[in-house]
């Protein structure tokens, strides 16, 4: 079976942007995530022990800037992403507590295969200018659902 | 609770079938991750076609994070890479569990990283999300 890559389909074309997110954090979202996750890692909620770590004070959970990754491909495509989404990302650096978290993100193939058309997204999140969260994503392109910037 | 798993004492191919755990999506959580979250996909905020009401996708973080509790390293440890595959979201009122197996445990810089495979599926069979996550292991025995 063959891939065949796109440049365009339908009203989507390779290098098209994502919408932007921007989500501050601060310590009550990262306590209110370990509530909501159950993961009480010190190191997220316990500025003491955290002061005690290479980071020298709490960080967010990594999962939970996934969480504002998935916001803005859910935003995008939801239909594609939640069903069959697929992500792949790399942790790159801590977000602290007075953070903002800016998630972008562009179109960097349209692929289709097995009778299908896929996207996939390269993806990036930044705290200003450090890069935190770096991957990509690929899911399932219906047209008439995705919501272009 | 300070039964955390010793890196030393990891096996590669070890699967955590000893006590497969259990998830229960209830509205009541997938509230409270929403909000956590800050996520207003306007599809979460009502009930679907079917009338189900879905969860997040990246809930997955969570029910998959639960079932690795049982080898959780000590405090300080760290997650490097994260990858899902989202057949489906979950789907509020249905039971998941989740499976995991080590799939490989090196040094890198001096770090010790663990990385799993996972693969939840709900109380009929249904395959939901799988993963595989990367973490740099917690410091202490």
């Amino acid at each position: 079976m063959t891939n065949q890559t796109l440049q365009q389909y339908g009203t989507l074309s390779v290098g098209d942007e994502l919408p932007e997110l921007r989500q501050r954090v601060d310590q009550n979202m990262i306590d209110a995530y370990a509530d909501a996750s159950g993961d009480v890692n010190p190191l997220h909620i316990d500025p003491e022990f955290a002061k005690t770590t290479m980071f020298g004070q709490t960080i967010a959970h990594g999962l939970l800037t996934l969480a504002f990754v998935s916001r803005v491909l859910s935003k995008w495509n939801w239909q594609g992403w939640a069903y069959g989404g697929e992500l792949n990302i790399i942790f790159l650096g801590p977000v602290y507590p007075g953070d903002e978290v800016r998630v972008s993100g562009y179109v960097d193939l349209i692929e289709e295969r097995d009778n299908d058309i896929y996207a996939r997204c390269q993806l990036i999140c930044h705290c200003g200018d450090r890069e935190v969260v770096k991957g990509e994503a690929t899911c399932k392109i219906l047209i008439e659902k995705l919501q272009i910037k | 609770m300070n039964d955390y798993v010793a890196y030393k004492s990891l096996v590669e191919g070890d699967e955590f079938l000893d006590l497969p755990p259990v998830f229960e999506v209830t509205q009541e959580k997938v509230d409270k991750y929403i909000h956590a979250t800050g996520d207003k996909t306007v599809q979460l905020m009502e009930q679907d076609e079917a009338g189900r009401q879905l969860a997040p996708p990246m809930l997955a973080a969570v029910y998959v994070i639960e079932a690795l509790r049982t080898r959780a390293g000590p405090p300080g440890g760290i997650h490097a890479k994260q990858n899902f595959k989202f057949y489906r979201p979950a789907i509020v009122g249905e039971t998941l569990y989740t499976t995991a197996k080590i799939l490989r445990l090196y040094i890198k810089r001096e770090r010790p990283y663990v990385e799993m495979l996972t693969e939840t599926k709900n109380q009929a069979g249904e395959l939901v999300t799988t993963g595989m996550i990367t973490r740099i292991w917690g410091k202490g025995e």
